[in-house]
């Protein structure tokens, strides 16, 4: 017991540095699926039919297919198609970052479909045109309604991060394993990295509720 | 506000991509080894986290000697060839058996390590490999590798009672047979000697699987890199480094 406290002591700096890679993964994937998440729900809302169908097809893809699917299909088959060579890491960030542009569309259109329908009518009343509209009247409202449903969403990515290790980035998750196979400690490292995780997930959620009550509108209420 | 917070957003995406892109330029000259970190002594994370083992003293040794500069990538053995044939790395100095069904897909350096596969149990285990190998019972292998191939060609299809159960590295198989879910766990024999340093298991003994050798894999077109590593493993094969390689790692 004490032996196994020793390693994982030992070992804990290396995995630390490991959540690094995870933050840098999970924040590089978030922010990727808020900008294209955006523009998927503001599409499906306002765009035209052909637009919606896309879309549809869009969305039905990157939920329908497993993560892991995904990051093998990128990685070693899309990258050597296309000839293009990039990092594990950065396929990571973006199959990361499309399948959850896909759930978070539906925060936002969830958000944006909430809103009183009479907003943007008395928008064009005074004369302003449908971007300026959706840019300076209902983004700002949906978006701060869509906080808690993506901090749901920023702790699942977190957890699908783990996945990544079968390409070989050298998160948590692929760290404890690289020290176990060493050691042959395997319970104290899965547990360290479960820990790391949670404190992950709890620094997310408990950011993002900051952030929630930061950006709140004193009175308002859709 | 909110297009503020938008725009700085954006700002950061576009920066930490053309960051990402970057690296991946500079990288230029550097070749990258593939490694299997799950497979001490030959490949593994040393206490820091940087890649150790016998391989990877090996490929350092012979970069310094040829004058090229390499890194160590660790990555998952399962996808370790495909890894080397779509250029995300350029060598696999890991272990690697030379096989023919290989070679069609990569080139191989000369041999560098003949390693024989063996039968490892639990310390108190008084079966025969025959023994371990009948009776319906499970055993470890790790996924992917030449022994979990053979195993199902030779021995299951020909008949034999016993069922194979794939794990992701050999170590896994090792914890698995000390929670007692296999009998036994089939493994190269360094790796074995490996885990009988660290934990409470021993050989049985070979299942009559030829002994391998291992070799550097390449891409079929990286002649250049193949005369390297090839001259490289001479060189380093006559230096006595390569004595205190064996004395230190104990493949």
């Amino acid at each position: 017991m004490m032996e196994s406290l020793i390693i994982l002591y030992g070992a804990l700096p290396y995995l630390l540095r490991g959540s690094l890679v995870t933050i840098a993964v999970v924040v590089g994937a978030m922010l990727l699926g808020l900008v294209v998440g955006i523009c998927i729900a503001a599409g499906q809302v306002y765009g035209g039919k052909w637009l919606r169908r896309i879309i549809g097809v869009y969305i039905w893809f990157f939920r329908g297919v497993p993560l892991l699917v995904l990051l093998f299909l990128f990685y070693f088959g899309l990258c050597s198609l296309l000839n293009i060579n990039l990092s594990a890491f950065t396929v990571s960030i973006i199959v990361l970052g499309l399948i959850t542009s896909a759930y978070q569309s539906q925060i936002f259109r969830g958000a944006i479909m909430s809103l009183p329908e009479g907003q943007l009518k008395a928008a064009h009343a005074l004369g302003m045109s449908d971007r300026k509209a959706v840019m300076l009247i209902v983004l700002p409202q949906a978006l701060r309604l869509s906080i808690p449903g993506w901090s749901n969403e920023y702790s699942i990515v977190l957890k699908d991060s783990a996945v990544t290790y079968a390409l070989g980035v050298a998160e948590i998750m692929a760290r404890a394993h690289f020290v176990a196979s060493r050691t042959y400690e395997q319970l104290p490292m899965y547990f360290a990295a479960g820990i790391i995780f949670l404190i992950l997930t709890y620094l997310g959620t408990k950011g993002l509720r900051i952030l929630e009550n930061k950006v709140k509108i004193p009175g308002y209420s859709s | 506000m909110g297009r503020k917070i938008f725009r700085v957003l954006i700002l950061f995406m576009v920066v930490s991509f053309i960051v990402g892109a970057g690296n991946c330029l500079a990288k230029g000259k550097v070749y990258i080894n593939g490694i299997d970190a799950n497979f001490p002594p030959f490949a593994y994370v040393d206490k820091n986290g940087a890649p150790d083992g016998f391989d990877v003293k090996s490929v350092d040794w012979i970069a310094k000697e040829m004058g090229f500069k390499v890194k160590h990538q660790p990555m998952d053995w399962d996808g370790i060839i495909p890894s080397l044939r779509a250029k995300k790395i350029d060598m696999v100095a890991s272990g690697m058996s030379i096989t023919d069904k290989r070679k069609e897909q990569v080139n191989f350096t000369v041999p560098y390590w003949k390693i024989a596969q063996v039968i490892v149990a639990p310390k108190g285990c008084a079966l025969s490999v025959d023994e371990l190998l009948s009776n319906g019972n499970k055993v470890g292998v790790q996924r992917g590798t030449t022994e979990a191939k053979w195993i199902k060609e030779n021995l299951i299809k020909k008949g034999k009672k016993f069922s194979l159960v794939e794990y992701d590295s050999a170590p896994l198989a090792i914890e698995d047979l000390l929670n007692g879910r296999i009998v036994a766990a089939a493994m190269d024999d360094a790796p074995a000697k490996d885990a009988m340093r660290k934990k409470p298991v021993k050989i049985i003994g070979t299942f009559g699987m030829a002994s391998e050798d291992f070799g550097y894999a390449v891409r079929k077109e990286d002649t250049e890199l193949l005369n390297k590593m090839n001259e490289g493993l001479k060189r380093l094969m006559a230096s006595p480094y390569w004595e205190e390689l064996k004395a230190k790692y104990k493949p």
